[in-house]
């Protein structure tokens, strides 16, 4: 099936989110659409998938026009849509959730449970999806999970199948898995457009390649281009990918973790005896999927987590037990994970962000009497100084960017004294630019001393950034292991495998992204 | 919530009615109105937040002032209904300014109001339904221009409560109150002495649930618009095994008749006004009702008013001079005996003639 | 969402080459916390009440005004005579309809501002004093509840905690003998430490518990009204010599000074407004205030930021029930003058119209409760002088609430256009 866009214009306001879009997504081809956040990737997704109206243009299948007011619409079109946050009901089963929607019914109008799992079943068999038809949602992997959207959507005959950053959630070897099944569906005449901002898979798995920004397509690229060249289409001006950093001048202990265990809401234990140290002037990274404890360990850290036993140490002084408060007090500063939720009143001016967690410290209170004019100053003074780009001290900080929020966040942070810096996925959902900033600032932070803990699920981010990385599953400490560990061995240590196991399969086993990238390093050499 | 409604009923049925009857003729040039009265003399009225239509002593009390109106007596009646206690000042004032002939206020709620506005405007008359204006030890201090318009209702509450007890199978009749005041009391201590009445005579042991004379205690929902708690109240005492009840609630009183229905084989006795007039839902339910004749208190203190014959002495509502009174049998005509029709007549006599003293620390 | 939520800001574009970065939600699929994405209705209704424009407010009140007008004609009997030959001669129809609209209006007018036939100006003015009595409870009232909508709390338990108020106010007022204005400032005092703690306790248990505010409060709201009907029919709450539920007057010590003669406005008014000027400065001079606030927009971040949410939520709720029992002091000290069972009237419900109608802003509540209290004084007026109902007032009121609450239907009734936005997919963000 062939998908058309012919000028789409999407517009927000004044903010044009799709700029007269023209694309053909040919049948049977992976297309990757390639763009920084913000770019308009989901909103032309969206577009076709019928979740927004263009302002201008059309959208043509197979060179007929397709009236497309919602999702319905475009799956009967043959379009379907598998996104980031999977919209699975996590006590069905595979089953049920796949006829969701679109129930198969006997006479008498009773669900035909039998027919859905025979379609689960034979989908896949077809592509080796190894699903049980039967089991629930919630038991499953991520990376099962994500399977079942790909089966929801091929159920209903799904000729196109639009993927937004489905590699997000997933280790290394769970995307090779996804890149196998992707070619596989390509292979059965699938078309595939494939939404990420990662410049690894889309050269291992492309077949053509459009580059969005500021809502406009730049250009195409061939799979073969190198990644400076995708990243500076991407952002408009070459970057830097690597981070420069000088081997870190590591101190005495300053924090000490000891046998650390948190329990959650739903008594299920989340951090499972964690042990670990962080040293003056060095940052350790905690690596890990989604969701297997790491942002329990920095909350149990700060004070956020009530059910927490074992021991935390600040330059010796214990911090379990302690309110936020008094954890800030001493000397922590901390970037939460979620900035927009956890790190930001996004209806609050970014001044008055900027002093969230000092505004009853002098000089910006005096006794219970708030001081906005030293709020004010403050504001003037790390705006310029952290190149906060906001329109003025005055504005909402919801209105931002996220990486000018995430600039907020870390200039408040930093406007104090530290001994240790947590930064939790400092720089999820930003752009290039303010990726390297937000890099350069830690790096100079771990430089002036400060002991700084990074948690990060991007193994690229890892790599850039750590002095010793820890990696985390289920809860448990998988290994401790050297900042420059390859990608592969930190791959199979976040599903699990210890170091030294993890270290022969990687070099067993070197995953597709791996061999491309080795390919295409070695064209590259062999080029100049 | 009730307001509400009444509201919408107003505005539907306005519209219905101008929609429907659009094809009358127009009235010739110059004939004024349709000559219900000549008279200057209007008669106007205070109620307090429950209004008009409260089925019970405001739409009673109105009812007389309407009646009033109708027999000629006064011109067309105005009406300030309270929605909040801060009103009651402001109500009685805009009264005093409007000319009226005689101000008519309801309820004790209204009696300080009142007196405040009869002080600063002798010149005005008023009256106030179910308020004695009395000192610290209960002695009553008239107020020139106020005429008090009370009722000694556990006089025929005496004879409802002999009726109850006569007509019930459970030897078990109950009462209760909307709040513990005085107006309210009174009603419940005539009831019980109906019931001690009979007892003595017929040598009988029938229960009164929910009020005890002597010791002055019982149930009460604490205000006169909390219906679940007087549905609730209800049906504890028809639990307790009472089959007839005589709720003095004003309009929460219906959740009486409505547990009533519910539980089956079990009778009402409304109080204020008619109930089987005033519930036509229940009417099968409604044994009897313990008339309080606001209405025609309030027409005789407007008609004596418009004649000039205004005095400040108290009407105190007795059997003898039919303010107060129990309402006929209707359906329930057939259910009492004639032997017990009888004896209530008698009653009746005995209490006018003073042969049969019915007391209530609440009576005036 | 709303419409600020779903509109990627604007101010963005501003920036060099980081302007493709439109804030995004973030790839989450976090399933530890998952309503931390979305915010709550209570934080949405927030957002939406407090970034509602004025014009939107006005808009509401004139709708209401007009839609109460029709309500005045259809309800008038002269209207329904002159109906009853509408086909005769309309004329007579829309000439009564028309006076009987205008007439009813026009009394509410004089009732509430200006009484054009008295004499002196003073006289003409009593009205506005009027207005100005009726709104000094709602102003004192209506804080406590946009104080506590700042802090994300729904505070429906002004009724009670002006009970409370109310009652130890009240005693202190009749049955303490103390010096002229101590008299007063301790019974105020009395009044605000009473609705304080019923407020507190509201606090305390959604702090510490986790109870939902909204209930907690309705219950306190019940536990506060039998109280009061209790203490009602106790010998000490009682005029000596009858046996009915009110007290006896305040002592001319406790009075509030009235400075007009002949109308009940009352010092309460000056204490009222102190509040406002209180509630003013601590949400926008204190550090106290910053707290609840940040609280009240995103209690998350607040909590990292080392701000304790239930400490703030009990503190909130204690200076709002004192709010609130300062309304209830000022009713008995200053307009009753004693106590019964229906002192709080609707106040403390008002007060929730009345700081949805002021945006949950100080200066906004004390205007809307301007406004309540000349819609109320008024329309005594309205009812002595034309017989129109006083509940048409009710419906006015209950009206301009509908469309304050509802801004879409106003927006769809003046034809305000919005820019169309449909519902994307949860966690796809507006564009990414």
């Amino acid at each position: 099936m062939k998908l058309e866009l012919r000028g789409i214009t999407k517009r927000f306001g004044s903010l044009v989110a799709n700029d007269h879009i023209d694309l053909v997504i040919e049948p049977g081809e992976i297309h990757c659409l390639l763009g920084e956040n913000g770019a308009g990737k989901s909103t032309m997704m969206n577009l076709i998938y019928g979740l927004l109206e263009p302002d201008e243009g059309e959208i043509f299948v197979d060179d007929k026009p397709l009236k497309c007011n919602s999702p319905s619409d475009a799956m009967a079109a043959g379009i379907g849509m598998v996104h980031q946050h999977f919209m699975l009901v996590p006590v069905f089963t595979v089953a049920e959730n796949v006829m969701l929607g679109a129930e198969p019914v006997r006479n008498g109008g009773l669900l035909d449970l039998d027919a859905a799992r025979k379609r689960v079943r034979q989908i896949s068999e077809r592509f080796g999806f190894d699903v049980d038809p039967d089991a629930v949602v919630e038991t499953l992997p991520v990376g099962v999970q994500q399977r079942v959207e790909i089966i929801k959507a091929l159920v209903r005959d799904a000729r196109v199948l639009i993927l937004d950053e489905p590699t997000a959630v997933l280790t290394p070897q769970e995307t090779d898995e996804l890149i196998e099944i992707m070619r596989q569906l390509k292979a059965n005449g699938t078309s595939i457009v494939f939404i990420t901002h990662k410049l690894r898979e889309v050269r291992a798995v492309a077949d053509r390649i459009t580059v969005l920004r500021l809502g406009k397509i730049v250009g195409e690229a061939d799979p073969s281009a190198s990644e400076a060249e995708l990243a500076s289409m991407m952002v408009g001006r070459s970057v830097t990918l690597a981070v420069d950093k000088e081997p870190p001048k590591t101190g005495d202990v300053v924090l000490d973790v000891q046998g650390l265990t948190v329990v959650d809401e739903r008594d299920q234990v989340v951090v499972d005896d964690v042990s670990f140290d962080v040293r003056a002037g060095e940052v350790l990274a905690i690596a890990g999927v989604q969701g297997n404890g790491q942002t329990e360990v920095t909350e149990a850290i700060l004070g956020l987590q009530s059910k927490a036993t074992g021991s935390v140490r600040l330059d010796g002084k214990e911090l379990i037990g302690r309110s936020v408060r008094q954890v800030l007090r001493s000397g922590v500063g901390f970037v939460p994970e979620d900035r927009k939720v956890d790190g930001l009143v996004g209806d609050f001016s970014v001044a008055d962000n900027l002093v969230l967690d000092l505004h009853d410290q002098p000089p910006f209170a005096s006794g219970p009497i708030f001081k906005p004019a030293a709020v004010q100053s403050n504001a003037t003074e790390r705006i310029a100084e952290f190149d906060i780009r906001t329109g003025s001290a005055a504005t909402p900080a919801k209105t931002l960017s996220g990486g000018n929020q995430q600039k907020v966040v870390i200039a408040r942070e930093l406007s104090r004294p530290l001994r240790l810096l947590i930064a939790a996925q400092p720089t999820r959902g930003l752009d290039v630019g303010s990726i390297e900033f937000v890099h350069k600032r830690i790096i100079a932070e771990r430089d002036k001393g400060t002991a700084v803990l990074i948690v990060s699920t991007e193994l690229d981010e890892v790599n850039a950034l750590a002095d010793r990385v820890l990696v985390m599953y289920r809860g448990k400490v998988v290994g401790i292991v050297p900042g420059d560990t390859d990608r592969d061995v930190l791959g199979l240590m976040m599903a699990g495998v210890p170091p030294q196991e993890a270290d022969k399969q990687a070099e067993e086993h070197p995953t597709l992204i791996e061999h491309a990238e080795a390919l295409l390093t070695k064209q590259d050499e062999d080029q100049k | 919530m009730r307001r509400t409604h009444k509201m919408r009923l107003v505005a539907g049925l306005a519209a219905v009615g101008l929609a429907t009857a659009a094809c009358g003729e127009p009235p010739g040039e110059g004939n004024g109105g349709s000559g219900s009265s000549d008279t200057d003399f209007v008669g106007c009225m205070v109620t307090d937040e429950g209004g008009p239509d409260d089925k019970s002593f405001n739409e009673t009390s109105w009812k007389g002032l309407q009646d009033a109106a109708a027999e000629g007596i006064s011109a067309k009646p105005r009406l300030a209904e309270s929605n909040a206690a801060s009103d009651y000042e402001p109500n009685v004032d805009q009264m005093v300014k409007a000319d009226c002939g005689l101000i008519v206020t309801v309820g004790f709620l209204l009696a300080d109001a009142t007196k405040a506005a009869a002080e600063a405007n002798p010149e005005e008359k008023f009256a106030i339904v179910d308020y004695l204006y009395t000192d610290k030890s209960g002695k009553p201090t008239p107020i020139d221009n106020v005429k008090p318009l009370v009722f000694n209702t556990h006089e025929a509450a005496f004879l409802a409560g002999y009726l109850a007890a006569a007509q019930t199978k459970t030897n078990k009749v109950a009462t209760w109150g909307g709040a513990k005041i005085p107006t309210v009391t009174i009603f419940m201590d005539g009831f019980y002495d109906g019931v001690q009445h009979y007892n003595k005579t017929k040598n009988k042991n029938v229960q009164v649930l929910g009020w005890n004379k002597k010791t002055q205690d019982g149930q009460f929902v604490g205000n006169f618009n909390n219906s679940n708690k007087a549905k609730q109240i209800s049906e504890n005492l028809l639990n307790d095994g009472a089959d007839i009840m005589m709720p003095v609630a004003g309009p929460i009183g219906e959740a009486a008749a409505v547990a009533a229905k519910e539980q089956g084989d079990v009778s009402i006795i409304w109080v204020d006004s008619d109930g089987y007039e005033a519930l036509p839902k229940y009417k099968d339910i409604i044994l009897t009702s313990v008339i309080k004749g606001m209405d025609v208190a309030v027409k005789n203190a407007a008609a004596e008013t418009a004649e000039g014959n205004f005095s400040n002495e108290p009407f105190v509502g007795t059997l003898e001079n039919k303010g107060v009174s129990l309402a006929p049998y209707h359906d329930f005509d057939s259910k009492v005996s004639d032997e017990t029709k009888k004896e209530i007549d008698d009653l009746t006599q005995q209490i006018i003639a003073g042969d049969l003293k019915v007391e209530s620390d609440a009576a005036f | 969402m709303t419409d600020q939520d779903k509109r990627p800001d604007t101010e963005t574009r501003q920036d060099g080459d980081d302007s493709g970065a439109v804030t995004t939600t973030d790839q989450k699929p976090d399933a530890g916390k998952p309503a931390q994405d979305e915010p709550s209705i209570g934080q949405r209704f927030l957002r939406e009440l407090t970034t509602g424009s004025t014009a939107l407010t006005i808009l509401s009140v004139v709708l209401a005004l007009l839609i109460g007008a029709i309500l005045i004609v259809v309800s008038d009997p002269d209207v329904h005579a002159a109906a009853s030959y509408f086909f005769s001669r309309p004329g007579d129809t829309f000439a009564a309809m028309w006076t009987s609209a205008s007439e009813a209006y026009a009394a509410m007018f004089s009732g509430a501002i200006i009484d054009f036939d008295e004499y002196t100006v003073g006289r003409a003015l009593r009205p506005f004093a009027d207005s100005l009595t009726y709104a000094t409870p709602l102003i004192a009232a209506g804080l406590a509840v946009a104080l506590a909508f700042r802090t994300g709390l729904l505070n429906i338990g002004a009724q009670g905690q002006l009970i409370l108020g109310a009652i130890l106010a009240g005693y202190i007022g009749f049955a303490i003998d103390l010096p002229p204005v101590v008299h007063v400032v301790v019974a105020m005092l009395a009044g605000f430490v009473g609705g304080a703690i019923w407020g507190g306790i509201a606090g305390f248990i959604k702090a510490t518990r986790g109870a939902h505010e909204v209930i907690v409060t309705i219950m306190l709201n019940y536990i506060a009204l039998f109280l009061l009907a209790y203490l009602l029919t106790t010998d000490p709450f009682q005029r000596e010599g009858e046996d009915l539920p009110r007290s006896p007057f305040m002592l001319p010590t406790a009075e509030l000074w009235r400075p007009i003669e002949g109308s009940r406005l009352n010092l309460g008014l000056v204490f009222a407004l102190l509040a406002a000027v209180y509630t003013w400065w601590l949400l926008n001079r204190s550090t106290m205030g910053f707290r609840f606030k940040a609280v009240g927009f995103n209690p998350h971040a607040a909590t990292t930021a080392g701000i304790s949410v239930g400490r703030s939520y009990t503190t909130v709720m204690f200076i709002c029930g004192g709010l609130a029992g300062i309304a209830g002091a000022t009713q008995v000290m200053g307009t009753s003058l004693h106590l019964h069972g229906a002192i709080a009237e609707q106040l403390g419900f008002d007060a929730i119209t009345v700081a949805l109608l002021g945006r949950s802003s100080p200066i906004g509540t004390v205007l809307a409760a301007i406004l309540f209290g000349a819609l109320r004084a008024g329309a005594t007026t309205m009812q002595a002088q034309t017989q129109t109902p006083i509940d048409i007032v009710l419906v006015v009121q209950a009206l301009i609430v509908l469309f304050i609450a509802a801004p879409p239907l106003v927006r769809a009734v003046f034809r305000i256009k919005v820019r169309a936005t449909r519902p994307v997919a949860p966690g796809s963000g507006g564009l990414a």
